[in-house]
């Protein structure tokens, strides 16, 4: 710029670093989705998984509902339900602890991401689906 | 056939008239269930009477909400959202009416698993199992989902602001959030609701 020619050093480079700021202010880094998405989906895949393990083995669905007999109330009534929510509480929100500030100041590819957290909740519901981890269950009682 | 003239410049409805509406509406709608229908004989006399109630109204005006957010959502989809703040605003309610239904799902479960015969679990175990072990079950797990789908939406919104209209993949971000959570809403809430008129908590 002309002016800055003609006016002290100072100046220019504080008007330098308001110009940057502002273009910060206007565009934030999409790490930050990147890291929400994940965790979601962390919290999803997590309770899906729990649920398959409780399914296959009696002993992880006591422990399981000893989880959530920690701090739910009507723990007892709610059963081995209430320690599977606890994990996936606990999976998202400490996913997202981590992921953030790993995450917050990249610029990352939000499509490609979207993608692999669309696959995940994909491969999480398949695996709250009865029939499936009802069947998986099976499988791995019978060998 | 004559075209109707757009104006050339409307305003948009503010936040606060926004929830007037709605608040008149859901206000109204329960005033006149109270006044008209025999509430005590419809709340029930089983021990889930009370969650159930609680469980079915918030899942309710969930819905009725997450179909306003959905709309919204589509808009900001197609690039042709003008009502950004009220969707920042539903979002929020959205994941709030979630947790709220996953809360009071937890209470009513009690009741609704309870061991003695005449439980709405030991009734469908007995006549017909596939509603408990496989819709119910599908049910309360994808009921949860709603919760960080919403939570997800509503922190994209309110963190990035108006950079979500403006760049493509997070506009198209949260409009999947809100759709995937709507899906999992309906499932649920019509699964639910099915489970209830067919055994009562």
């Amino acid at each position: 710029m002309a002016t800055g020619v003609l006016e002290p050093r100072g100046v220019v480079v504080a008007a330098a670093a308001t110009v940057v700021k502002d273009e910060r202010r206007r565009s934030r880094p999409n790490g930050e989705a990147v890291a929400a998405l994940l965790a979601a989906m962390l919290g999803m895949l997590t309770l899906a998984l729990v649920n398959q393990l409780t399914a296959m083995s009696a002993g992880v669905n006591a422990w399981v509902h000893s989880i959530g007999k920690l701090w739910m109330p009507g723990a007892q009534g709610i059963g081995p339900y209430s320690g599977k929510e606890t994990l996936a509480l606990v999976a998202w929100i400490v996913g997202w602890a981590v992921l953030h500030p790993a995450l917050r100041r990249r610029e990352m590819s939000l499509s490609r991401w979207l993608i692999v957290f669309l696959l995940g909740v994909g491969i999480a519901t398949t695996f709250i689906w009865p029939p499936v981890f009802e069947h998986v269950a099976g499988y791995f009682a019978g060998h | 056939m004559s075209v109707v003239q757009a104006p050339q410049e409307t305003q948009e409805a503010s936040t606060r008239s926004l929830i007037a509406v709605v608040a008149l509406m859901i206000g109204s709608a329960m005033a006149f269930t109270l006044a008209t229908a025999p509430f005590a004989r419809l709340l029930g006399a089983g021990a889930g009477a009370i969650p159930s109630a609680f469980h079915g109204m918030v899942a309710f005006l969930y819905l009725f909400i997450g179909t306003i957010g959905l709309y919204l959502g589509w808009r900001l989809l197609t690039g042709r959202i003008s009502a950004f703040a009220d969707l920042q605003l539903l979002a929020v309610v959205m994941a709030t009416f979630s947790f709220l239904a996953i809360v009071f799902g937890n209470w009513l479960y009690i009741a609704y698993r309870a061991a003695h015969p005449d439980s709405p679990r030991s009734y469908f175990m007995a006549n017909a199992p596939d509603v408990h072990k496989v819709f119910f079950e599908f049910k309360e797990f994808g009921a949860l989902f709603t919760l960080p789908l919403t939570v997800c939406a509503a922190f994209l919104l309110w963190r990035y602001g108006a950079q979500v209209m403006q760049e493509k993949w997070l506009r198209y971000t949260v409009a999947i959030l809100i759709g995937l959570s709507f899906f999992y809403l309906v499932a649920a809430f019509g699964l639910g609701a099915a489970v209830t008129k067919l055994k009562p908590a």
